[in-house]
């Protein structure tokens, strides 16, 4: 077996709520090869947010293994980086001091700081806006300033959680065709969860489609559009074809979801 | 609380503004230095208004001498006043008191809040007391004071630590308890340890609530001093105060009031200079 990119093995994360237990995650078994670009879409509530916590270190897993780099992942590491859905810049920091922040952290050296830090700014677009604080960015600039931060970092795999969910439709698209040119560029392994198809399809080589609860992947689609292709080929019949087979998948569930979160609401009311 | 921005202020990525712009730089600080010397010569020019008024309203006959003196004999006193040691030795003895209870109120608050922070459960069962003692005059327990530790500086300044300590408790808690979820699970996917995580996260975060509880803390420290040394007393610029009212020295009482004054005005302005600092590219 390749050791590289990610290995997620009969993964199930069981939750402890008031009513009982809820199984989040359901004997997941995927693997993401290295270098390729992965995006999980599937209902909200589907647990694929708990499914990236569980490749990131920070959520246990109930049971099953998760292996990064041919490394089972116990906990959080720096070699596996996780872009936040909710604004996660330092408001006390500028741009240059945010993006160099993780490696602060991890302990890089003050010098080689300074340099990822700067290719970090060139590569999300933020040159010259070095010297700004993030209140004097729009929320797209500051998801680009998380973005650099945790590209400087260096990390195996990059993991991002709904990035640009907050952010209107133009500049996710346009956000998300910059993250496929940088992907294209740095080559990581890149795990993209999203409840959007068409920034899946944009996005990513392959993309998974996850139940409602217990959430389990219910369909894997290769996206087999052109690599270079930007926003304008969601206009394209290909894309339309892909479109529709994801959201067969997932319409059943979406109402699948809803119904059960309809009764969940009039017992507990 | 998570998502702070608004996404119908974003911007996309055709509509950048210009990085050659510089916003930070070249558009912000004219209007700031404006801000200053606009604050500076606006209380200058009040401060000399209210005086102008003062001095008129006795000369034309409005109050008498001995409600509010005139400026113009005031300050002659004033100026006697800082060539004695006595008023030097109460100044001084304030001065202490002020500054030990600032330093040690906002240092064990802060403690406080943290502990409040770290440990909810403990937070959840004193935070409610500290609420309701915020609205105490703590003075009221000056007998107990003196019971405890006489009369002396000693009993003021542990009333007036306390009373900065609260609202740095309850400042510092509620900041650190503000704090977008997001940063400590940023801390955790790092391997942050618990010190970079509280130094480099969790501090600065709370960073204007902490501020803002600072600045009651100092506020609390001068006016519990004070109103200490006015009840209980021996030395000090409040019981000297006291003391001049109770010989209808006049002239004098005004005198120290003023220098009372300009000693919170000194705070204030430091307070402000330290928030700056701290507080460095922050829109608030």
């Amino acid at each position: 077996m390749e050791p590289q990119g990610i290995q997620i093995e009969n993964v199930s994360v069981v939750f402890d709520v008031q009513a009982g237990k809820v199984t989040a995650v359901k004997d997941i078994t995927q693997r993401v090869p290295h270098t390729s670009f992965v995006s999980i879409v599937g209902p909200s509530g589907c647990g694929k947010s708990t499914l990236l916590a569980v490749i990131s270190g920070l959520q246990k897993a109930s049971s099953g293994t998760v292996s990064v780099g041919g490394r089972p992942v116990t906990g959080p590491d720096p070699k596996i980086g996780v872009v936040f859905q909710e604004d996660s810049t330092l408001p006390w920091r500028t741009v240059e001091e945010n993006v160099a922040f993780a490696m602060q952290i991890i302990g890089t050296a003050k010098d080689a700081r300074r340099q990822r830090a700067k290719e970090a700014i060139d590569l999300v677009g933020l040159s010259g806006f070095e010297k700004s604080y993030p209140s004097q960015l729009s929320g797209g600039m500051r998801q680009r300033v998380a973005l650099a931060r945790t590209l400087a970092v260096q990390p195996e795999v990059v993991l991002m959680d709904e990035p640009f969910a907050a952010l209107d439709q133009q500049t996710r698209l346009f956000l998300g065709a910059e993250v496929r040119q940088i992907w294209a560029r740095t080559h990581q392994t890149i795990v993209f969860v999203t409840h959007d198809i068409s920034e899946a399809i944009l996005l990513s080589q392959q993309v998974w489609v996850m139940s409602y609860r217990p959430g389990t992947i219910i369909d894997v689609i290769d996206i087999d559009l052109p690599d270079d292709r930007d926003a304008s080929v969601v206009s394209t019949p290909r894309f339309n074809e892909l479109h529709n087979r994801i959201w067969g998948s997932l319409q059943a569930e979406s109402m699948r979801g809803f119904k059960q979160q309809e009764a969940h609401e009039k017992v507990t009311t | 609380m998570t998502t702070s921005y608004v996404a119908a202020d974003d911007l996309p990525t055709e509509t950048m503004p210009e990085p050659e712009r510089q916003p930070n730089t070249t558009e912000r600080r004219p209007r700031r230095m404006g801000n200053l010397v606009l604050s500076v010569s606006s209380t200058v020019g009040l401060i000399v208004l209210f005086t102008a008024f003062c001095e008129v309203g006795v000369r034309a006959g409005l109050w008498k001498e001995s409600v509010l003196p005139a400026p113009s004999t005031i300050f002659p006193t004033l100026a006697t006043l800082l060539t004695k040691g006595q008023f030097w030795e109460d100044a001084g003895r304030t001065g202490f008191e002020v500054a030990i209870a600032i330093v040690f109120g906002s240092l064990l608050g802060f403690a406080a809040g943290l502990v409040f922070w770290k440990a909810p459960l403990i937070g959840r069962i004193f935070e409610p007391y500290l609420v309701s003692f915020y609205a105490v005059p703590l003075v009221l327990f000056y007998p107990v004071m003196i019971v405890l530790v006489g009369i002396n500086a000693m009993s003021v300044i542990i009333l007036a630590t306390i009373m900065a300590a609260i609202p740095m408790a309850l400042n510092t808690a509620v900041g650190l308890n503000a704090m977008p979820p997001v940063y400590m699970k940023l801390a955790r996917s790092l391997k942050a340890s618990p010190g970079q995580a509280l130094f480099a996260i969790a501090i600065p975060a709370a960073g204007p609530f902490i501020v803002a509880g600072l600045r009651l803390a100092v506020v609390y420290a001068l006016i519990g001093a004070i109103a200490m040394e006015f009840t209980t007393a021996q030395a000090g610029l409040g019981y000297r105060i006291r003391y001049l009212y109770e010989v209808f020295d006049n002239n004098q009482m005004f005198a120290y009031i003023v220098m009372v004054l300009a000693l919170s005005l000194i705070l204030t302005v430091l307070l402000a200079i330290v928030e700056r600092m701290l507080l460095r590219g922050r829109n608030l």
